[in-house]
């Protein structure tokens, strides 16, 4: 190939030396990235390659709809409950289930709970550790790093005899030997660029955000049941509310719902006293490493989510708006209809999988799947050892997903440029003021540091949306509205025969769809098409490569045998494999029925 | 590397008193359900032991299992993983990738051969080659197999490895197996559940760091101290079940009043985990205590045993259909029936023609 | 009404012949009377009857039931063991339960005779003083094969209640992994009941036609435990 230009108009040269990193860690599922660098290391070609396959929705076939939840929440623990809600919806969108209004506000509030705490460990614990040092943090000095915390923040935990403690732990630590999960990392490495003192902080707050992030779920515990793989229920919530008569502390009662508004407080003062202040601290010294853009601000998409008023998926009424963005036309947000075959389209030229005509995408609801493990002619390696994928045939378990035929990304700061487009107060408020604060025009928001800025700020976001959602579920309580669930279409004798919905969330990772068709009473098809599938797609027919390949093209390594700027560039889109590669597994006799219609 | 240090003297650098060690000691002895004179028992194994190194290896999983983990208050995660073992591989936290973190594989064969705890999340798949989960560009079946020959035990954390779980469900097309089917020569810890609790994963590894052996299994392998009784059995809305006072559907009456789940189709009576007991995230709730029946997750082939929603299992009858054991039976029972009257009035009709036939004979 | 032969109501062929002793006629009605009580309690554990209001402590319905399905339970497995003593203890009948003698040419034949004769095939019931070798395999599938699968069954679920390392966990605890786990067992174990009913339902209508057309008595020797027979046809 050498080098060419793709259709989204990337300049690719795989004529230097190939870095392959398998497996890429810190991410949920497994991964495969291989770049070209060209004569000063930088990257001019990349590969990413989804390396598992689990098969669910075969899996689904014949099943009770309203089991379906179950097996499809297990798709991904990390992001959990987020297939369980879009599951959910879809088949109350085939059915036409109405839920009630607090089934509507439980929900919301255990989506937010997800987004607070996910983004905040995929900050701290999945993607701290590419910008942070932690060896460094050893010859900080207390007292400046207390001076530094509380420069930023008036968060308590701030004194140099804290910071003192925190740092003669790490120190035992790293004294014993056993460096555990720090092992063989890349501290000292030249692309580390915080002081130690913003490395001791930081460092401090990994372990507090480790330690915190198990309350932030209590949410999910208290409606749910548990956390991981809380319990959802077709038509509403299957918790009870019962605030003032006999058996009220067996459900859902005061003592829970103040446990709730406890744990929004904590959250909030979490997130606005430690995250975003970590977040500016950490960013204002990466400021020039601008990389990692990819399609950032060209073509981004998201389905909207968090209901104001149950049943209600107008615009107006999500919290989070719709619509995609395309060759980096801010001016215009275009309409999304999940339901129409012309718009969502999955291919697999490069993916392990064959259609009837390999050359056509397809609609999840007329979606077809052969699983086809077959590797290119340039391959180095074997089949089952392989040292180097060929790009030029199937490299990846992903599919390829496209809108209107554009390779798009997803993800909060997908997100955050389409609220900000379409006008969003609240969104527009927290995006120009952390540019105004970093000094930085909008532009450096489509990189791999704006993906994580906005991540941040969604996290922020949601934390304070509980309060208002919290707010609204009382509301509703007090003027006398208990009920959680709509069992009226319960019993399958009184569905349709023939029916298909569809089942949108955004969940934390971005964009998530699913597509069921519900015959006699049974899953006919179930199909998904999940957020890192969009991210880490590999290339399609048409020669257009996904956001990771996109984003980590023109970023120099300081060193080709770290590769701590391709994890920060793809930890940024905080990848979840498991969620990304699950797609339909027909076996041996079941191939051609799988064949949907 | 520097001298290993034992687990007492990390806890002391980190400034935790002889005092809270001791007081430590005694909450673990009595939340794994032993006497008070085992906590000098652990107190001594954590003063003269290096920290455990565990390898915690993922398949195909949904990482709930690594999430659960990171939920537990008592030890929290952050001790556990600092203070108590030495977790130097686990591909979702930690720093290394690519080679670098390959690499650590094979400096802990070397350094702890027979020594290391081998964690498992997520189970191989073996159709394809194993290729259904690649990793380092081979099938993860064999760094399995490799890094199973040089530990000293097996832990096989949640449904996945235990019992192969979501994947392995009806048809299992990546043919997902769990551990002890590819792994029979080394002691495998079965940690059911989807997830397991928290605090029964990390009670399961304190459990073998302070006392330096196996925690006792039952007849399937799961430890007994979690494992030995149903949820039914400990639940605390048992008494609405032997009253017979049900949720008939959920919201209902009932459910506002906390009656037993059992005919919305909980698996509580046929499930064995600590649910029950010690409950979720810090023994706040747990799922029939929030309103919705257990789902049996820790049970083998949980997925293809019938509804979620029904009490009585689903069987898959000839014909692609499905039927509960009641429906089985009605049709079985009526055409017995049906059967009998048929076979009486045949004979009835046999006995007149044979009469007739006598006495035309005998006239 | 008319007869075929005037023998019938010659005495000589009333003689009567001792078949079920005391002990085999006791264990039949135990049997009965449990698997009656078993049924009806083990229906209703399964799908228990209409939600009761109130609170918990002014009912105990499923504990009840349970309690009785537990105690019939016991009648039923301990009445079995003392049925599979007798076999050895009793008179040649009370083997015929257990032992097929199916290295008999003459049991086969007799056994396809039967099978042609309930098909309505042959007119001409063979005498036989205990069992036909029809009813005998359809005993011990039955009233052997199914009563202890019925009873290893219902113990091992019992020992779940009962606790790990109960006398009945380390007998029956065995089966639940067996049979693939609790639920499997438990659906199993209901299944077998309504397996049951339909050779209740058989049973009873066989022991009743017999009575009425078959020249033997059956529902009475059951009761006295003395066969008769009404003609001397072979």
């Amino acid at each position: 190939m050498a080098s060419t230009v793709t259709a989204n108009g990337f300049s690719l040269d795989d004529s230097g030396q190939r870095v392959v990193v398998d497996p890429i860690c810190r991410i949920e599922g497994h991964l495969r990235i291989e770049v070209n660098l060209d004569e000063s290391n930088t990257i001019r070609n990349a590969v990413s390659s989804g390396t598992m396959w689990r098969g669910l929705e075969v899996i689904l076939k014949g099943r009770d709809p309203r089991d379906a939840w179950a097996f499809v929440e297990r798709i991904c623990g990390v992001c959990t409950g987020v297939h369980a809600l879009a599951s959910v919806r879809t088949v109350e969108d085939a059915l036409g289930i109405q839920i009630p209004a607090n089934a509507n506000h439980i929900r919301n509030l255990m989506m937010l709970a997800q987004y607070t705490q996910d983004h905040l460990v995929h900050f701290y614990h999945l993607h701290a550790l590419d910008w942070v040092d932690v060896v460094s943090a050893l010859s900080a000095d207390p007292a400046a790093t207390s001076g530094l915390q509380q420069s930023i923040s008036k968060w308590p935990k701030s004194s140099p005899g804290y910071f003192r403690d925190v740092q003669n732990r790490l120190k035992r630590f790293v004294e014993s030997g056993q460096l555990g999960p720090f092992a063989n990392a890349y501290w000292g490495s030249p692309a580390y660029k915080l002081p130690p003192e913003a490395n001791l902080m930081a460092v401090t707050h990994y372990l507090e955000a480790l330690d915190f992030q198990k309350d932030i779920v209590k949410i999910h515990t208290i409606f749910g049941g548990r956390n991981p793989h809380p319990n959802w229920l077709v038509g509403g919530m299957p918790c009870s509310i019962n605030v003032d008569q006999t058996g009220s502390t067996g459900t859902v009662g005061m003592v829970w719902l103040n446990m709730v508004s406890d744990i929004i407080n904590k959250s909030i003062d979490f997130v606005d006293q430690v995250y975003i202040p970590d977040l500016k601290a950490i960013a204002s010294f990466y400021k020039d490493w601008g990389y990692g853009g990819g399609l950032a601000g060209k073509n981004m998409l998201a389905y909207g989510d968090f209901p104001i008023n149950a049943n209600d998926w107008s615009n107006d009424n999500l919290m989070m708006p719709a619509g995609a963005i395309i060759n980096g036309d801010l001016s215009q947000v275009y309409e999304v209809d999940v339901r129409d075959p012309e718009q969502i389209q999955e291919f697999i030229d490069h993916s392990w999988y064959k259609y009837a005509d390999g050359s056509r995408g397809l609609h999840p609801w007329d979606g077809e799947t052969e699983p086809n493990f077959e590797l290119g002619p340039n391959l180095k390696g074997t089949r089952t050892n392989i040292e180097q994928m060929d790009e030029g045939g199937k490299y990846s378990w992903l599919k390829a997903p496209r809108w209107r035929g554009h390779a798009m990304e997803v993800g909060p700061l997908s997100r955050y440029v389409i609220g900000y487009a379409s006008g969003r107060e609240d969104i527009k408020e927290q995006v120009d003021g952390i540019l105004t604060d970093l000094g930085l025009p909008i532009t450096a928001l489509f990189s791999t540091l704006g993906r994580t800025a906005a991540r941040g700020l969604e996290c922020s976001w949601a934390a304070h949306k509980m309060r208002t959602v919290f707010d609204a579920m009382m509301a509703n309580i007090k003027a006398g509205d208990t009920s959680t669930a709509n069992m009226e279409m319960w019993e399958p004798s009184t569905w349709p025969a023939d029916v298909k919905g569809v089942g949108m969330v955004e969940a934390p990772r971005g964009a998530l769809g699913h597509w069921c068709h519900i015959k006699d009473t049974k899953l006919a098809n179930y199909q998904a098409i999940v957020p890192s599938t969009w991210n880490a797609s590999p290339r399609d027919g048409a020669g257009n490569i996904g956001a990771y390949e996109a984003s980590l093209l023109g970023t120099p390594m300081a060193n080709p045998e770290q590769p701590l700027e391709i994890l920060r560039t793809i930890h940024s889109f905080d990848p979840c494999l498991a969620c990304a590669s699950h797609v339909i597994a027909p076996d041996g006799k079941e191939l051609s029925v799988v064949k949907i219609r | 590397m520097a001298v290993q240090e034992t687990f007492y003297e990390v806890m002391r650098k980190h400034g935790i008193t002889r005092r809270s060690f001791l007081k430590f000691c005694s909450l673990t002895a009595a939340g794994l359900g032993l006497g008070p004179g085992y906590s000098g028992k652990i107190a001594h194994a954590l003063e003269t032991k290096p920290r455990t190194p565990v390898i915690w290896l993922h398949g195909l999983e949904c990482t709930c299992c690594t999430e659960s983990f990171i939920r537990s208050g008592h030890p929290l995660a952050s001790d556990a993983i600092l203070s108590m073992i030495s977790l130097d591989y686990d591909d979702t936290i930690m720093a290394a990738a690519g080679h670098q973190a390959e690499e650590i594989l094979e400096q802990t064969i070397e350094k702890y051969d027979g020594q290391y705890i081998l964690a498992c999340e997520g189970n191989p798949p073996l159709n394809e080659d194993g290729m259904y989960c690649i990793q380092g560009g081979k099938p993860y079946v064999e760094k399995l197999k490799h890094m199973a020959d040089h530990c000293k035990a097996i832990i096989a954390w949640g449904s996945c490895a235990s019992w192969g779980c979501v994947q392995a469900a009806r048809p299992n097309p990546t043919r997902a197996t769990p551990i002890h089917k590819v792994i029979l020569d080394k002691p495998v810890i079965k940690v059911p559940g989807c997830p397991p609790i928290a605090e029964v994963m990390t009670g399961v590894i304190t459990y073998m760091v302070a006392f330096d052996r196996l925690p006792p299994l039952d007849r399937q392998g799961r430890p007994k101290m979690f494992y030995s009784q149903r949820l039914h059995d400990k639940c605390y809305r048992r008494p609405h079940f032997d009253a017979g006072q049900f949720v008939e559907r959920f919201d209902d009456e009932g459910a506002r009043k906390g009656y037993c789940l059992y005919k919305v189709g909980c698996k509580g009576p046929t499930t064995y985990n600590a649910c029950s007991t010690i409950e979720w995230n810090d023994g706040l709730s747990w799922p029939v205590k929030s309103g919705h029946g257990c789902l049996g997750c820790a049970e083998d082939d949980f997925w293809d045993k019938g509804s979620f929603y029904s009490a009585v299992t689903n069987l898959k009858v000839p014909g692609g259909a499905e039927s509960t054991a009641d429906e089985i039976g009605v049709v079985l029972a009526g055409a017995a029936a049906i059967g009998v009257a048929a076979h009486a009035a045949a004979s009835v009709v046999s006995h007149m023609t044979n009469k007739d036939r006598k006495e035309m004979n005998n006239g | 009404m008319s007869t075929t032969a005037a023998s019938v109501h010659d005495p000589k062929y009333q003689k009567a012949t001792y078949v079920f002793e005391a002990p085999v006629r006791i264990w039949h009605w135990l049997h009965a009377l449990s698997i009656g009580v078993l049924c009806v309690t083990g229906y209703f554990i399964a799908n228990p009857l209409p939600s009761l209001g109130g609170e918990a402590s002014s009912h105990f319905l499923m504990g009840y039931l349970r309690m009785i399905h537990f105690i019939a339970g016991y009648v039923f497995a301990i009445a079995f063991l003392v049925r599979i003593y007798w076999a050895f203890v009793g008179n040649k009948y009370s083997r015929e339960l257990f032992v097929l003698p199916f290295w008999k040419g003459g049991w086969w034949k007799d056994l396809f005779h039967e099978i042609k004769y309930y098909a309505f095939l042959t007119r001409k019931s063979h005498k036989i003083m205990g069992h036909n070798p029809l009813a005998q395999t359809a005993m011990w599938l039955f009233n052997v094969l199914l009563t202890l699968f019925l009873i290893f069954t219902g113990f091992a679920l019992y020992a779940e209640g009962l606790g790990e390392g109960s006398w009945a966990d380390t007998w029956f605890g065995w089966v639940i992994p067996a049979l693939d786990g609790s639920q499997n067992t438990k659906m199993l174990h209901l299944l077998s009941m309504w397996v049951m009913l339909v050779f209740v339902v058989i049973h009873i209508y066989m022991a009743i036609r017999a009575d009425i057309m078959d020249r033997e008595s059956s529902v009475s020797t059951i009761m006295g435990g003395w066969r008769t027979f009404k003609d001397d046809q072979p």
